[in-house]
């Protein structure tokens, strides 16, 4: 009984803790632009994920190593630091978009303008990174993320033409106003969002830190299989309500109210009251995912001490290095920059980090010094460098689509 | 830079096999990660250092071979990426003698806080974490 | 000396004509007694014709997969040798020079 509640927990926390404030804004705004004609990106996206975050989990509950170790061992110093700065510079813009996520959200449920909320999105943020055990965070802002469900019951109540819905999702098609260029920059945006390489360095640094052996492999597998997929389709229903309500209005996101607006419209204002908490939620738990991220990657890098296992005392460089990423996080805040131009260029940003994350990944999995027995299957390679291949495409083609669509604009 | 000159593969000839660990510098050792005894890390390894031979000054015949005396950590890792060599008084020495085994990490016979490669961690844990309150307590 | 102002040199033979780059640098731990290791012996270099990039792992033997990363990067490895201590004359920031007469043995490791 424990062990399916254990099962249970695991799935639930993975659908809440796979949608942050970049899958929320960019899955809207391909909505209101190209309905679901980017529906496939999301899945091929959430395979993907699903591959690698198993393959990195497997690594670290195997051989105690996590992502970042490998890389750098692998990959050399070079190489190494060129992932690190790139990496990092990505936590740092998400941590920023997801602390503005917080205060956006918080601004919508009160009224009170988001920057005001930002040292109190700060503040709580630190506060549990210092104090809180691992397993608690996960599954709090996990289980609440899950009011993100609001979306999937909004497409419901708003009863649309599932018949015309299906048929875009199917029939991928560029709407007449729309560019090529600008559908292929969003396809980018959405794979990134899907596949952002803080994800697997959360994932393997997580099995490190809740000690994974190779007995919790099963339950693991069975986390990321369900609890992604279902996140997936999150983000489909996100996309289908503005697909329904903001793209035949002609309505343009640029704001949270926007992303919200298809769900208040159906549901009212308990729908809305849901819904904010579910932002909080999901923002909060990606805004504590993203700053451990930033200071596992650089812990695992230097070889310091590193974990919320650990006391701060005995992790010293890796809780400061987190300290000075929220600063900066805020820093850039206070400069008025807008949050949800921050999460637009970051998800495409990702897409340029991934393959030097997750090519050492598919390396190490194969390398039986480090896996023993546990080493990847005939399958599972064909399917890793499948990836590898659209992954490499898409990072070449990130910064090109970018300029020449000025950012899908 | 001239092409190089191939090697016949019928010359090359099977190695002749040590016993014991066979160690590739850059596959076993470079960029691994150091454990202390208690399982904590302590460092990167970012450089070796060995006990000979002096550069450039021409090797007599039957010399013994060089061994590693230390791995080295700290500033060396910059002068790997970007080019250069930090002075030998700046690098950081995890004597050989020190090291207890060497699988996907390398681990130490001895405690972390008696190496210099942790002076930071030790000056952060001395110096700012305890100005914060908590720091000192496992979470909740 | 430290061990990355080998790594990256070039290796010639004694009459200066190039065979390669310096990739990895190979050491043997004898049996050791007690807890500790016992000393790492330099046992040799490994040549590598083209490149002293790393082999990132596949200079070990039985290790294939995936494909083709690992057959990718054999391939530029290939005519990779071992030249033990005996046979190296003088080493150099810049070059390593082989003795006259050395012999080249294969490089792959077992393991």
């Amino acid at each position: 009984m424990k062990r399916l509640l254990g099962v249970a927990l695991g799935i639930l926390t993975a659908i809440g803790g796979f949608v942050d404030i970049g899958d929320l804004v960019t899955n809207a705004v391909v909505g209101s632009r190209f309905g679901l004609s980017l529906a496939w990106v999301v899945v091929i996206g959430v395979l993907g994920i699903c591959l690698f975050a198993n393959m990195s989990g497997r690594v670290a509950a195997v051989s105690g190593r996590a992502t970042f170790e490998v890389i750098r061992e692998r990959m050399g110093p070079r190489a190494g630091l060129a992932n690190l700065g790139a990496s990092f510079l990505i936590n740092l813009m998400t941590v920023t978009a997801e602390i503005g996520g917080i205060a956006l959200a918080l601004q919508l449920a009160s009224g009170v303008s988001y920057m005001l909320w930002v040292p109190f999105a700060l503040l709580a943020v630190w506060l549990v990174i210092w104090r809180v055990k691992f397993s608690i965070m996960e599954n709090v802002t996990g289980l609440v993320g899950l009011s993100l469900v609001v979306f999937a019951v909004a497409l419901f109540l708003l009863k649309p033409d599932w018949g015309a819905l299906a048929g875009q999702a199917f029939t991928p098609s560029v709407s007449g106003e729309e560019s090529v260029g600008a559908y292929w920059y969003y396809a980018i945006a959405l794979f990134g969002a899907a596949m952002t390489p803080y994800e697997v360095f959360f994932f393997s640094s997580g099995a490190v830190e809740e000690g994974w052996k190779v007995k919790d492999l099963v339950q693991s597998r069975i986390n990321v299989l369900m609890g992604f997929p279902l996140g997936g389709f999150l983000s489909i229903a996100i996309a289908a309500c503005a697909a329904v309500v903001l793209l035949p209005a002609g309505i343009s996101v640029t704001t949270l109210s926007e992303v919200v607006l298809p769900v208040a419209q159906a549901g009212g204002q308990l729908a809305l009251a849901v819904l904010i908490l579910g932002i909080v939620a999901a923002t909060f738990g990606a805004a504590l995912e993203t700053t451990l991220s930033s200071g596992y990657t650089l812990a695992q890098f230097f070889g310091w001490p590193w974990g919320k296992f650990r006391r701060p005392a005995a992790a010293s460089r890796f809780h400061v290095a987190m300290m000075v990423v929220l600063l900066a996080g805020v820093a850039v805040l206070a400069t008025g920059v807008d949050p949800i131009l921050v999460t637009e260029y970051s998800v495409v940003f990702s897409a340029i980090a991934l393959p030097l994350t997750y090519l050492p990944i598919l390396i190490v999995a194969n390398d039986p010094q480090y896996m023993g027995k546990h080493v990847n299957g005939r399958a599972v390679n064909v399917a890793g460098l499948v990836y590898l291949v659209i992954i490499l495409v898409a990072s070449l083609a990130a910064i090109p689509l970018m300029i020449a669509t000025g950012a899908g604009a | 830079m001239s092409k190089a000159k191939r090697i016949h593969p019928l010359k090359i000839r099977p190695a002749p096999r040590p016993a014991g660990l066979v160690l590739d510098a850059q596959l076993h050792l470079l960029d691994r990660q150091m454990l202390d005894v208690d399982g904590v890390p302590v460092s990167t390894v970012d450089d070796v250092e060995l006990s000979g031979p002096e550069p450039d000054e021409r090797i007599p015949e039957g010399a013994e071979a060089p061994v590693i005396s230390a791995l080295l950590t700290g500033p060396v890792l910059g002068t790997r990426i970007f080019g250069g060599r930090p002075p030998s008084s700046r690098l950081i020495r995890i004597p050989w003698s020190v090291v207890a085994g060497v699988d996907t990490v390398v681990k130490l016979g001895v405690r972390s806080d008696s190496l210099d490669a942790s002076w930071v961690e030790r000056w952060l844990r001395h110096h700012v974490i305890p100005r914060i309150p908590g720091g000192r307590h496992d979470p909740h | 000396m430290i061990l990355t102002d080998v790594l990256g040199s070039d290796v010639v033979d004694n009459s200066g004509q190039r065979l390669g780059e310096v990739s990895d640098v190979r050491f043997a731990v004898d049996a050791s007694p007690g807890q500790l290791l016992s000393k790492a012996r330099m046992v040799g270099i490994v040549v590598s014709p083209r490149t002293a990039s790393s082999f990132l792992g596949y200079e070990r033997r039985g290790i294939t997969q995936p494909w083709p990363v690992a057959q990718l990067l054999r391939w530029r490895h290939r005519g990779s040798f071992l030249v033990l201590w005996e046979d190296i004359a003088v080493i150099g920031p810049r070059e390593v020079v082989l003795r006259p007469g050395f012999t080249a043995y294969e490089s792959t490791l077992a393991f």
